[in-house]
């Protein structure tokens, strides 16, 4: 009998640890479904199913659903999307014991630096082929499609050899972003040298206002990589961004210092103690409310900051970096995401065939309606509202500024955003010195190019 | 003898499969944080290489580590002593006075205690706000203030995470220590009044020592959770910021993983659980008495 009972509850034990497990593959599924993507359809003769995880920025994640539905109809390759905005948690740990998504898009520069991660790995499939293939449903080619330049930076060809593994996707142009109803309310013209700026930032302070604010030390940098090619040209930035030995001795690194140490001083003194991700709307709002006159950012702003209240007369303004002498362009930054093929992947073909597929007109159309613009030739006609005037910043004059530091092998403790962007609040709170920063650089840059990829 | 051996094997069925989990989940994984930490890898590497104890050895040079490292100490330190008071004092008073509405300041003390950590950082964000702040807007009815105090700025980022990780916890321990106290006789506490003890001869003479095999089991307590909860505030009221001045160990480790060096993350994971050992078994050592029974 008691042979019978212990059985029985060895059993139930068991039963319930199934049922426990069964529940979780469950709860998964449903997390798929709800985060908008499921592409399980029956109806296509293909047997391939190609996994796509997209992170779920400011553009939401129906662009993605109706992409990946157009691509299945298309080609008959089944897609089972995941979007989410962390999307690093969700998709990590799957990773971790070996399963990859075929197709990633994330941007770099994001505090899990996932696809970081995968460029120091050489984890990255090459897509360079990807360039040169026919988009699906059309007679071009990809490279055909993409606007120029932006398949040669480092951002998609991270290790300089001439091969691309990273595709451009959603690009923003990121400058210095202002109240353009105030500017007429005063009658202030909009700075385009330094000079003038400093000019500028004296008159504000006359009116209470501050010259400068910034979301997050994040966000300095597309305005560090614009001051470097404004005051140094494009040589100045390979260099630098290459970590070239004695860079930082240069006049050229003590002029951008000049200015990053004057530009802190006019800052808005609150903006530190706000530039973490729960509060760096709160410096964002500085501008809404005529706190602070510039902040360096992107498009996707006015989207961000739209349920916020403001000044009255408020209108978003955007301008590039002022030059550093008269006559000159200013530069303003391109900022993209990127898609990419995990070299673990699965389906690395039928991944291609979808990247290629993102560049289609079906694709970037699905995607400008949700204000998501791809570096395609002809998406200007596809702008509407404040994008026209955002996206026509290099027609105005301005110059554009690409690329990134260069991938290198892990160093513990070193990392480009903590040397390079984070100090900046110590400049501004005024825990840290110009020449201590500097210092800083100088020592961490050998130990970078030492370890350069 | 069929029947121990039955009995016996019944006992080890039942209990396998919490063993079994027990084992899967928690002592393998914490043999591979040890494992790792002799590896350079990223989280994602499909290969990984042994360094021996290279990561350690960069470990003690690493000033942010190091940094980190203080930060969590200090948190220990001042949120241990400051909760531990605040709670004992207030749990004395609601157990030991007659206060109106005693039931109502338990509730009220408890309830930051229920909340999750990502709305208590976005309630202090409201308190700390630099202008129209909670918190500023009050000293500010009282001086005159030409600059807005920056809580959350690189001086006071600390003192800032440490008020509210106190206004969590208080709760928490103040109902624990209240179970013990009220457990404690009344006649104990009616006879030393007789004979003239004041209330805080009582509170010291009495109290104490009668509920001290808490007060150990709260120490404990104490240092794991703040070493886990500092990582919870610091990541949502700061994110280690600015410059790195409100980083803790935890988020250090975290922030290593996301830089591609999994292997030196698990290294710093390996130090925190050694040292929350150690200290844990410092305490315990520490205050170890003679248990008083009543």
């Amino acid at each position: 009998m008691k042979k019978i009972i212990a059985i029985l509850l060895v059993f139930v034990m068991t039963l319930s640890m199934v049922a426990c497990s069964s529940t979780k593959e469950q709860s998964s599924e449903t997390t798929n479904a709800t985060t908008g993507e499921s592409t399980t359809a029956e109806l296509t003769e293909s047997d391939v199913t190609i996994s796509v995880a997209a992170i779920e920025t400011a553009y939401g994640s129906e662009g993605w659903v109706k992409v990946a539905e157009a691509f299945t109809a298309q080609t008959g390759i089944k897609v089972e999307l995941t979007t989410d905005k962390n999307l690093e948690d969700l998709i990590g740990p799957a990773m971790q014991g070996g399963e990859f998504p075929d197709v990633i898009h994330l941007a770099t520069g994001r505090p899990a630096g996932l696809t970081e991660q995968f460029i120091k790995d050489n984890n990255i499939a090459d897509i360079t082929d990807v360039l040169s293939m026919t988009v699906p449903g059309e007679n071009g080619k990809v490279s055909e499609k993409i606007a120029g330049g932006f398949t040669d930076t480092s951002l998609t060809n991270p290790y300089g050899d001439g091969k691309t593994y990273l595709a451009p996707m959603f690009y923003s142009p990121c400058g210095l972003f202002y109240n353009a109803g105030l500017f007429e309310e005063k009658g202030w013209e909009v700075p385009t040298t330094w000079d003038e700026m400093w000019t500028l930032g004296e008159t504000a302070k006359a009116e209470g206002i501050s010259l400068f604010t910034y979301p997050t030390a994040g966000y300095f940098d597309a305005f560090l990589y614009s001051l470097m090619y404004s005051v140094g040209g494009a040589d100045f930035f390979d260099a630098a961004t290459h970590y070239e030995a004695g860079i930082w001795d240069t006049d050229e690194a003590n002029q951008i210092f000049g200015i990053i140490g004057k530009l802190a001083s006019y800052t808005n003194p609150i903006t530190p103690a706000q530039a973490n991700n729960q509060d760096f709307t709160q410096n964002q709002q500085l501008v809404l409310d005529n706190k602070a006159l510039f902040m360096p950012n992107g498009t996707w702003i006015v989207g961000e900051m739209a349920e916020a209240p403001r000044a009255d007369g408020f209108k978003w303004g955007m301008t590039a970096l002022p030059a550093v002498s008269k006559g000159e362009a200013g530069y303003s930054y391109s900022w993209f995401e990127q898609a990419w093929i995990p070299a673990g992947a699965e389906n690395i073909d039928a991944a291609k065939a979808f990247i290629a597929f993102l560049y289609s007109d079906v694709a970037t159309e699905i995607f400008a309606q949700y204000g998501a613009i791809q570096p395609v030739l002809g998406i200007a006609e596809k702008l509407e509202g404040d994008n026209v005037m955002f996206y026509s910043i290099y027609d105005n004059g301005a110059k554009s500024a690409m690329g990134n530091f260069a991938a290198y092998d892990a160093i513990p403790g070193v990392e480009t955003s903590s040397v390079f962007f984070e100090p900046v609040n110590s400049l501004v709170s005024g825990e840290l010195t110009v020449n201590e920063w500097l210092e800083n650089i100088k020592s961490v840059n050998d130990q970078l190019r030492e370890n350069l990829k | 003898m069929k029947k121990s051996i039955g009995r016996s094997s019944f006992i080890l069925l039942c209990v396998a499969p919490a063993v079994i989990l027990f084992t899967v989940f928690m002592i393998l994984p914490t043999i591979n944080v040890f494992r790792m930490s002799l590896f350079q890898r990223g989280a994602y590497s499909p290969g990984e290489t042994f360094v021996g104890f290279d990561n350690f050895i960069y470990l003690i040079n690493d000033a942010q580590f190091i940094r980190s490292m203080q930060n969590t100490i200090l948190l220990i330190v001042v949120v241990t002593l400051i909760t531990f008071c605040t709670a004992l004092v207030f749990a004395a008073i609601l157990t030991r006075e007659n206060v109106k509405g005693q039931n109502f300041f338990r509730i009220v003390f408890y309830i930051p205690n229920i909340l999750s950590i990502v709305v208590i950082s976005g309630i202090f964000s409201a308190i700390y706000k630099p202008e129209n702040g909670m918190l500023n807007s009050i000293i500010g009815l009282f001086t005159n203030m030409s600059n807005p105090i920056l809580w959350k700025g690189e001086k006071l980022v600390m003192v800032s995470i440490i008020i509210a990780m106190v206004w969590q916890a208080v709760g928490y321990y103040l109902v624990m220590y209240m179970a013990s106290m009220s457990s404690i006789p009344e006649s104990l506490y009616e006879s030393a009044s007789l004979e003239g003890a004041s209330r805080f001869t009582q509170f010291f003479q009495i109290t104490i020592p009668l509920i001290w095999t808490n007060i150990r089991t709260t120490l404990t307590f104490f240092i794991i959770s703040t070493i886990n909860m500092a990582f919870l505030f610091v990541k949502s009221m700061t994110s280690g910021g600015p410059n790195g001045a409100s980083e803790v160990a935890l988020g250090y480790m975290y922030s290593q993983k996301d830089a591609g060096l999994f292997g030196y993350s698990m290294a710093i994971g390996v130090m925190i659980f050694l040292f929350s050992f150690a200290l844990s078994a410092l305490v315990n050592k520490v205050t170890k008495r003679d248990v008083l029974e009543y």
